[in-house]
């Protein structure tokens, strides 16, 4: 399963890129909030954009939240798959936060479904 | 406790799901005259090649059954044609279609606007604006799944547009429809005089109207 490392940041990340055949699942979260500077919201989003469908040949892109947790200053969040199923993103898997905080890490443990 | 285990009186051998080289195809009759090519006429499978094809739709809900897909096979650049036609008449492409889960239906037209799977009485036709007749002769994922995919297509060159509509069930925002595709293409060699052997032997391969009478 691969991981990516990434700080709070409120514009969003790019965690695992948009597989034509696959779906991205969500497969553990880590928030490490003890060195932070203030209360963060994590925020995973699906991004998108739809297929041509009747009546509509150029849907527009769509970023859709999937997943949102707070992670209080000074606390860490570890949440495992049990806890993630059913969290799955279409398209891109984003993080995103509602601060820019280089010391909250988050950890987001991913998979590719096949 | 020592058990041996006793030999087997039979072993069953599970025929290969795809159009093998060397193997007897027949066009049946009911093939109209614009497929004189091979209407009515036996051929040898000389030559196979098995090309994957994964493609996948990622489409809103319908509730009202006005959002959908139509996946049309047949060649061109239209925004809805995937161009999975053969273009040689020697040619037959035995297609595969398993879909990966999801909620969502697939329903089937030949030509564009011919229901293959519709009831006899009247108004019994699938239709995705309605709440019970969108399930209708609804292919649905577990009928082909993506690893054992079970609905197979044979295409011919100018055969009309074969139409796969794909509709999102209520209940979800969006949904990623993947569908796995195998083409297995089939270089075909007429056998002017077939034996009646042969015959027996071949894969009868009929007209779409049969499955409408």
């Amino acid at each position: 399963m691969p991981s990516l490392v990434v700080t709070a940041h409120t514009d969003a990340q790019t965690i695992a890129a948009e597989r034509e055949n696959a779906v991205v699942l969500l497969k553990s979260l880590t928030i490490d909030n003890q060195r932070g500077n203030t209360d963060n919201e994590i925020i995973i989003q699906d991004s998108f954009t739809p297929s041509a469908y009747y009546g509509t040949p150029s849907p527009g892109a769509q970023v859709i939240e999937r997943f949102k947790v707070q992670a209080v200053q000074g606390d860490m969040i570890t949440l495992n798959e049990q806890d993630l199923k059913g969290v799955k993103c279409l398209g891109a898997m984003l993080v995103d936060s509602d601060n820019i905080d280089a010391d909250c890490d988050i950890t987001v443990g991913y998979e590719h479904e096949e | 406790m020592l058990e041996l285990q006793p030999k087997p009186q039979f072993s069953v051998v599970v025929p290969p799901k795809l159009l093998q080289e060397g193997y007897l195809v027949t066009f049946s009759s009911d093939w109209p005259s614009t497929h004189n090519a091979i209407r009515e006429k036996t051929f040898r499978i000389d030559v196979c090649n098995q090309v994957p094809f994964d493609r996948s739709f990622i489409l809103p809900t319908g509730a009202a059954g006005t959002i959908y897909r139509d996946v049309d096979f047949s060649n061109g650049s239209g925004t809805f044609q995937e161009s999975i036609y053969p273009e040689n008449q020697s040619s037959l492409f035995e297609v595969l279609l398993g879909f990966k889960p999801g909620n969502f239906l697939s329903h089937w037209y030949i030509p564009a606007s011919k229901s293959v799977h519709q009831l006899e009485y009247a108004g019994m036709y699938p239709d995705i604006t309605d709440n019970t007749k969108k399930y209708l002769g609804a292919r649905q994922p577990k009928d082909s799944p993506y690893d054992d995919p079970r609905i197979k297509l044979y295409l011919v060159k100018d055969l009309a547009p074969l139409i796969m509509r794909l509709y999102v069930l209520p209940g979800v925002d969006y949904e990623k429809i993947v569908c796995g595709l195998t083409v297995n293409k089939c270089l075909m060699r007429i056998i002017e005089a077939p034996t009646d052997d042969q015959l027996l032997k071949a894969k009868v391969i009929r007209y779409y109207d049969y499955l409408r009478w």
